[in-house]
């Protein structure tokens, strides 16, 4: 093992672990609020990367105008689910809440199957973060730097929108107790719209910064990168940011460093780490006990 | 409607009084006729037809769909197969075995299939083998490549009731070897996905190429599981092993998301020597376009510039007119069935199992990939697609394959004799 296939595994399991957090975070804040475990978080990703391209397509190639208008019009979805199917599922069991966003999974693949067509698309280059720089010799791509950086920066931003704001503090009361902060005033409906919004926001996002990232777009896309954010989930503790973050970051370097190192194993690695955790800390790293 | 129906009774009436001259005259006027020898053929001829509808790969079901259906609107414009009007219902594969078996036994059971076809995955056929046997309906493989369903589940255990109109593993592993080994490059690494497909084209590459070529080294290899969107720590993988050649069976999106990653870690520059046995297809050189590099090794079970001649290329046009795409190679064996059931049942006069196998076994078609043979032992077809160097071409928004070498079917399908020394690669 030389230093240079070393740090070249270790940025590439960054690149990862920081690109499966850009998706957790959406899935765990909408979990941690409104107790939904949402398995159409997947779709925002997918209906993410392809509003990006159409964006990008309409507009005539800018990127960025694309990462900031695509993911807008996924949050009118995230509307539409909130307000007038999840709201009326809120009582009931856990099972119920999953099948329904089961249904909008499948509806989404279908959908993006007649808008965009069911064969896969090849994503646009993003210039100037197209190409790649030397680091040690060997060419890393300087996209996977610029996730590498933007992980962090959205976790720094969740973090201070929730322990610093006004309404970070509503938002924690409400996750922590519905009918106490209804009591006080809290519009509590409205508040949920807004943070399943907010979360939908956070998946597609990281949908429209995969287009360059995956090099791909295709019907049924988010059903992979869901289940690596779900186990990212788990192993962090559902409903915690912070857990997620970490989780991502150790699901990340343990893929790179498992294909790398122990290749057979690869696959199996992550599942039994998350299976360990199940095991001696069932409500993952930073979960709280019940 | 009216007119149409005189001259189809017309065609039968000829039909009958050729078939009855055959019976007289011992064969010495062979019915060569339309629908010589069908006078008890009934009913629309029904096709159940499977592939993979949804997830990722959802895209080359529709192009199976654009030949089948393609197939089917021209036979039944001209008169269908022995005067019946053929009939094609798709189901979607899901990719998953037990789906594909419930979905044959809906097709036998339920509506009434005469024939199946489709079958994308190697490990479907595989499992489907046994249950067509059962149900005893022929199933012609349009896509899933792997040896072992010809050589083992047709061969030896002797299902007849499997065909296969693709080209298998021999394409990919043995005739991939064939050109590697005219290549300076003395050392080889993969990444292939991680199953059956993927392992047995890479262990008949490396046998193949050994035997070529003694002093040949195969350094690394990553195994990449189905679903994989990110190949940046299989290249790692590569990259560190240093090769002086790649060969990959990725295929469809992971093999677009593969060399787009692969380019910008700047695999290309440092490995010159690139082979992907599955590039030619459609979807991956579309979904490319310019970030396809120049100068890698494409091949596939068919190539819409490939034979350069009236029969593929009038087929081409009417194709792109049709569906405003250019075939992919899932297009062209879906397309090419359908044309094989309709000369299997014209000439036997029959859609019964035993005498659709009998006429299918060492039958010569006239497709647009050239001619195909079905061969008796394995009911493989051979036929030759060329393995080719990618260029661009103004024509194309896409690459294509510029410098072709071929590595015929005959030389490279290697088996028969089947059994005894040579015929197992290295042969």
């Amino acid at each position: 093992l030389n230093l240079e296939s070393f740090i070249h595994v270790c940025l590439t399991g960054l690149s990862t672990g920081m690109f499966i957090w850009l998706v957790a975070s959406g899935l765990t804040l909408i979990f941690g609020v409104l107790g939904i475990l949402n398995f159409a978080h997947g779709s925002f990703y997918m209906l993410g990367a392809y509003f990006c391209f159409s964006v990008l397509r309409l507009v005539g190639g800018n990127f960025w105008l694309g990462v900031l208008i695509g993911p807008l019009c996924v949050c009118a979805a995230g509307y539409v689910i909130e307000r007038w199917f999840l709201r009326y599922v809120y009582h009931l069991a856990l099972p119920y809440q999953l099948l329904l966003t089961f249904a909008f999974v499948l509806l989404f693949d279908d959908l993006v199957k007649i808008l965009w067509g069911a064969g896969s698309i090849g994503s646009p280059t993003v210039a100037g973060l197209s190409g790649s720089v030397a680091i040690m010799g060997r060419n890393f791509p300087t996209y996977s730097l610029f996730i590498i950086a933007v992980g962090p920066l959205v976790a720094l931003g969740l973090w201070a929108l929730i322990e610093k704001t006004w309404y970070g503090r509503i938002i924690r009361a409400a996750s922590s107790d519905r009918e106490m902060a209804a009591a006080i005033g809290v519009k509590v409906p409205l508040l949920f719209t807004g943070v399943f919004m907010f979360g939908t926001w956070l998946g597609a996002v990281g949908g429209a910064l995969a287009v360059p990232f995956v090099g791909l777009l295709t019907p049924g896309m988010g059903e992979m990168i869901i289940i690596e954010a779900f186990v990212v989930a788990v192993i962090g503790g559902l409903g915690s940011l912070k857990g997620a973050f970490l989780g991502a970051l150790i699901i990340g370097l343990l893929s790179s460093f498992g294909t790398r190192f122990i290749p057979t194993f690869d696959m199996f690695l992550i599942f039994i780490l998350m299976a360990a955790v199940l095991i001696w800390r069932p409500q993952g790293f930073f979960g709280e006990a019940s | 409607m009216e007119k149409k129906g005189l001259t189809r009774r017309g065609f039968i009436k000829t039909g009958l009084l050729t078939a009855g001259a055959v019976t007289l005259g011992t064969g010495i006027a062979k019915p060569t006729g339309m629908w010589a020898a069908t006078p008890k053929v009934k009913g629309p001829i029904k096709v159940g037809y499977q592939a993979i509808m949804s997830g990722t790969l959802a895209g080359y079901g529709e192009f199976h769909k654009m030949g089948a259906t393609m197939a089917m609107e021209e036979i039944n414009a001209a008169g269908g197969i022995a005067g019946n009007q053929l009939m094609v219902e798709y189901r979607d594969s899901t990719l998953q075995t037990p789906e594909a078996i419930q979905n044959a036994r809906y097709f036998v059971d339920s509506w009434g299939a005469d024939f199946l076809a489709g079958i994308d995955s190697s490990g479907q056929a595989l499992a489907l083998a046994p249950v067509m046997a059962e149900l005893d309906k022929i199933l012609m493989v349009t896509h899933a490549a792997t040896e072992k369903l010809t050589e083992e589940q047709v061969y030896k255990n002797g299902i007849k009731q499997i065909f296969r109109i693709c080209n298998a593993t021999y394409q990919d592993g043995n005739a991939a070897a064939f050109v590697a080994k005219d290549l300076p490059a003395k050392s080889w690494a993969t990444v292939s996905p991680k199953y059956e497909y993927g392992y047995t084209c890479w262990e008949m590459f490396k046998n193949t190429l050994t035997a070529l070529e003694a002093d040949v080294t195969f350094s690394a290899e990553s195994w990449a599981p189905f679903g994989t969107t990110d190949f940046r720590p299989h290249i790692n993988t590569i990259l560190d092993a240093k090769p002086e050649g790649l060969y990959s069976t990725e295929w469809a999106g992971e093999l677009i998301a593969f060399v787009k990653q692969a380019k910008q870690a700047g695999v290309f520059e440092r490995i010159k020597h690139v082979m992907f046995p599955v590039g030619a297809a459609m979807d991956v050189l579309e979904g490319l376009g310019d970030d396809m590099p120049d100068n890698v090794w494409i091949s596939g079970r068919y190539f819409f510039l490939y034979p350069n001649n009236k029969r593929n290329n009038d087929w081409v046009a009417r194709f792109h007119k049709r569906w405003n795409h250019y075939p992919a190679y899932v297009s062209e064996t879906g397309y090419s069935t359908m044309y094989a059931f309709k000369k299997a049942v014209e000439e036997s006069g029959s859609k019964e199992t035993a005498a659709i196998v009998q006429a299918l076994e060492g039958m010569m078609l006239d497709t647009p990939a050239g001619y195909r043979i079905f061969r008796k032992e394995d009911h493989q077809a051979i036929y030759d697609v060329p393995w080719g160097l990618t260029v661009s071409d103004a024509k194309y928004p896409f690459k294509i394959m510029g410098k072709q070498v071929m590595v015929t079917a005959k030389e490279c399908f290697n088996r028969p004799p089947f059994e005894g020394p040579g015929t197992r690669p290295p042969y």
